[in-house]
């Protein structure tokens, strides 16, 4: 490995405002938007085009340096973290929509293009991109596919790896690969599906080709205040029973509630223990047939006050309150800290209590707004991390909650990814056969293992050292 | 559930027989049913029956999801599942009665109504396999949402078996329509592009189209109150089609010597000039019967698409990246003991685009 070498090689092909080796300069991109992971790479290079990624991935590959790729730097679990001997590959200024087809109900994109960017190119011919994360006015569609991004949309229109249609990549050796097509079939293995939340560890996209959906007709929202947490959760999976499939079904617990209300003034029960917001899309006689039944089925449910948005400003102003709730609540605590966990719908009110349990344990509070209809957690941790201890308390209750997600038949992450964030978990959700299974996969696609190769798979000995030291623990 | 055996957990019996295949260096081809036969996956060496490893593992209707192993008969699968007001995301075909979710999995055909709603591989949530070290291992799981580790589930569907032997899935499911209608119009074959314009105004409520001698099929679904004011204005005449057989490949139409199909992007029409032709999916899946199958790939490609031959003359495969193929394999099935001649057949070769 001699980055010397590479550095030789890369200025030789790339002008000086595109590749950083300065301290200052280097500085911003140290960490994607989990801070608590920081590294000063080698070199950062802002690619403009396929062509700067393959030439920085082959002289990655000749030189043996460890490449990282980042989007727009918004992932929440250490992904786009860099290593210190490598490079760090930016796509976030490669973010042209190349061609919107109305007919094809497709876009061709960049990577670096913004989430929110597409859906707004697309609006003029009545379509949009349907996988809206919260972070969709500044996250990229390449980063998107690199951690198979969900958003609140998600329950009735699939994440992303539903709504993309074709890739371009460019392997560990600095090959372009195009993956998929415009046919709604594949011939071969499902390569796009395995690129898909792959973490940047198998190829760089620098082409995406997403479906775009058609603005549904109607939209109506609701939102039911519940005098407890669990009527709440168990008016989830009531709605569900009742054969309704939402548009989207979120959650917020009281603490969410306040600091969402106290920012941006939505209108939210102060009073409620919980709240559900509730959209149904669709046709527009449909919509109504769903609403009353959903209307139905929160009134048995213990809903203490049932409410339609009047108007499309009404529910702007509800969801706007939704997705703000992490600035909200870092206004509230020093420090805040978002995990990630899945688990089944019914199991919701189960995890939430256990959840409290273990903050009180570990003297520290949680908020909780979420997907609840895709039984998608985000305990929000609240901190201050200039108390000594204050970190290693939230990372021991992250991975308490994390673990807890496992053991009721969930998963340690829905949406944010691996990265480093959740390595140790890995080795609790999986067994050593098939962590080897993966590293299988790993050295498959990137023999020489140059491609974020600290990220989302653990290597073994790891494993069996983080399960010895939880049992230990036990 | 009583007519689903709970207890048919055959998955040691498997994992020994993958062990013992691998110690004598013996290839193995798996078979479910053995219904898709009809697809040219027919076995010609030693063959490992997953067809009794079957029954339900975990059904809870409020979570939308089933596991089941992958001996489970498809057909028992849709009556317990109707029988509580559900059905698969995704429709599978079901080529016979004795048709098993395993096979459905490995193959990956899709039904008509893919195009208007999700294929089969959107609605996997997990998968257990035995690979090719004689490893049981799972991906995947039972919740909506997953994205701890490689997406090795979902690699599974199309993978025709060449990775694993595929023990059980999870797969999400959607609450039945209240109400399905059928009906067909004397169409034109060159008024077909002002209908598929129009198919697309019928979105929520259309779930398939079918067009074949001159007929459109449109298979409707939905809430009551909304078919019930659309049919009026909708016209056509609701002829006895028979969507089932559509599906399950029953139909006269796929009993011929030359059966392929044309995968095509949207709205790019190609002229069939030999055999017939039966399109689905607003003209982007079309079928062809006793066609010249060299000419139709020719086509294809040329078009943006690509063909998939079920009988008669073969087409070498046009997959993409050959390369990542066969270090896939490699990977899952180091030994080379599963399906190789299929995966010779289907994955391998340089005709990629």
């Amino acid at each position: 490995m001699s980055a010397e070498a590479l550095l030789r090689e890369l200025r030789s092909q790339l002008p000086s405002e595109r590749l950083l080796t300065e301290r200052e300069q280097i500085a911003p991109f140290e960490c994607d938007a989990l801070p608590v992971y920081c590294a000063r790479p080698v070199a950062v290079v802002l690619a403009q085009s396929e062509a700067d990624v393959v030439a920085v991935a082959g002289a990655c590959h000749r030189h043996r340096v460890p490449l990282v790729t980042r989007g727009a730097g918004t992932g929440l679990s250490a992904g786009a973290k860099p290593i210190e001997a490598g490079v760090l590959l930016v796509t976030a200024a490669m973010n042209r929509i190349l061609e919107l087809n109305q007919h094809a109900m497709t876009a061709r994109v960049e990577p670096g293009a913004v989430n929110l960017q597409v859906s707004r190119a697309a609006a003029p011919l009545g379509l949009y991109y349907a996988p809206d994360p919260s972070s969709q006015i500044a996250c990229s569609i390449g980063g998107n596919v690199a951690e198979n991004a969900g958003g609140v949309h998600c329950l009735k229109y699939g994440v992303t790896v539903q709504n993309v249609a074709a890739l371009r990549v460019v392997t560990s050796e600095g090959e372009v690969l195009s993956i998929g097509s415009q046919c709604l079939a594949q011939p071969g293995y499902d390569l796009l599906a395995l690129l898909h939340g792959s973490e940047g560890c198998l190829g760089i996209i620098t082409e995406v080709t997403v479906k775009l959906t058609p603005l549904p007709a109607t939209t109506r929202t609701l939102m039911a205040d519940f005098a407890c947490v669990r009527a709440a959760s168990d008016a989830v999976s009531a709605i569900v029973r009742a054969g309704v499939i939402p548009a989207a079904l979120e959650m917020m617990d009281a603490l969410a509630i306040s600091a969402t209300e106290a920012f941006c003034h939505a209108g939210y029960a102060l009073d409620a223990a919980a709240i559900l917001i509730i959209d149904l899309d669709g046709d527009p006689r449909e919509v109504e047939a769903e609403l009353k039944l959903v209307e139905g089925v929160l009134g048995s449910s213990g809903a203490t006050r049932v409410q339609l948005a009047e108007d499309d400003a009404q529910r702007a102003l509800w969801w706007k309150g939704r997705k703000s709730a992490f600035p909200a609540i870092g206004r509230l605590s020093p420090d805040y800290y978002c995990i990630d966990g899945t688990v089944p719908r019914h199991r919701i009110g189960d995890v939430l209590e256990a959840i409290q349990s273990f903050a009180v344990d570990y003297q520290l509070r949680v908020a909780n707004v979420f997907h609840a209809g895709d039984g998608n957690l985000h305990p929000i941790i609240m901190f201050d991390g200039r108390e000594p201890d204050a970190l290693e308390r939230v990372e021991g209750l992250a991975a308490e909650i994390l673990e807890y997600c496992i053991a009721v038949g969930g998963s340690i992450t829905g949406e944010h990814g691996v990265g480093l964030e959740k390595i140790n978990q890995m080795a609790v959700q999986f067994s050593d056969a098939e962590i080897a299974q993966f590293i299988a996969v790993k050295e498959a696609l990137d023999p020489v293992g140059l491609l974020n190769p600290d990220k989302q798979i653990p290597e073994l000995a790891r494993c069996q050292e983080y399960r010895a030291l939880r049992h230990a623990h036990e | 559930m009583s007519d689903i055996p709970a207890e048919h957990d055959r998955s040691a019996r498997l994992q020994a027989q993958v062990q013992a295949a691998l110690a004598d260096q013996r290839p193995l081809e798996i078979v479910g049913s053995d219904s898709r036969s009809l697809l040219g996956l027919a076995p010609d060496s030693d063959a490992i029956s997953v067809g009794d490893h079957r029954g339900v593992i975990d059904y809870q209707s409020d979570e939308l999801v089933i596991r089941a192993r992958a001996g489970t008969r498809l057909v028992d699968l849709e009556h317990l599942l109707a029988s509580h007001g559900q059905r698969f995301a995704a429709e599978i075909p079901a080529p016979s009665a004795e048709s098993t979710l395993g096979g459905a999995i490995a193959c990956g055909w899709d039904a008509p109504s893919r195009s208007l709603g999700v294929s089969i591989r959107d609605t996997v949530l997990g998968c257990r396999l035995i690979n090719g070290r004689g490893e049981i291992v799972n991906f995947g799981g039972q919740v909506m949402k997953n994205v701890a580790g490689y997406d090795l589930s979902r690699l599974q569907v199309g993978a025709l078996g060449t990775l694993g032997v595929i023990l059980d899935v999870a797969l999400r499911l959607a609450p039945l329509p209240e109400r399905q209608v059928s009906r067909s119009f004397a169409v034109p074959a060159d008024a077909l592009e002002d209908w598929w314009l129009r198919c697309r105004e019928l979105r929520p409520l259309l779930s398939a189209s079918c067009y074949q001698q001159g007929y459109l099929h449109l298979h409707l679904s939905g809430r009551a109150a909304a078919l019930d004011e659309l049919l009026p204005t909708l016209g056509g005449e609701a002829l006895d089609f028979d969507w089932a057989a559509l599906r399950d490949l029953r139909s006269d139409f796929f009993c011929a010597d030359q059966l392929a199909c044309l995968y095509l992007p949207a709205q790019t029409p190609v002229e069939i000039t030999q055999g017939e032709a039966l399109l689905e999916w607003e003209g982007a899946r079309v079928w062809v019967r006793d066609g010249n199958h060299d000419a139709l790939q020719r086509e294809a490609q040329a078009a943006g698409g690509f063909l998939r031959v079920l009988r008669g003359d073969p087409v070498a495969p046009a997959v993409a990246a050959p390369q990542w193929h066969q270090r896939l394999k490699d990977a899952f099935d180091p030994e080379g003991i599963f399906n190789s001649a299929i995966f010779g057949s289907h994955f391998e070769g340089g005709g990629g685009r």
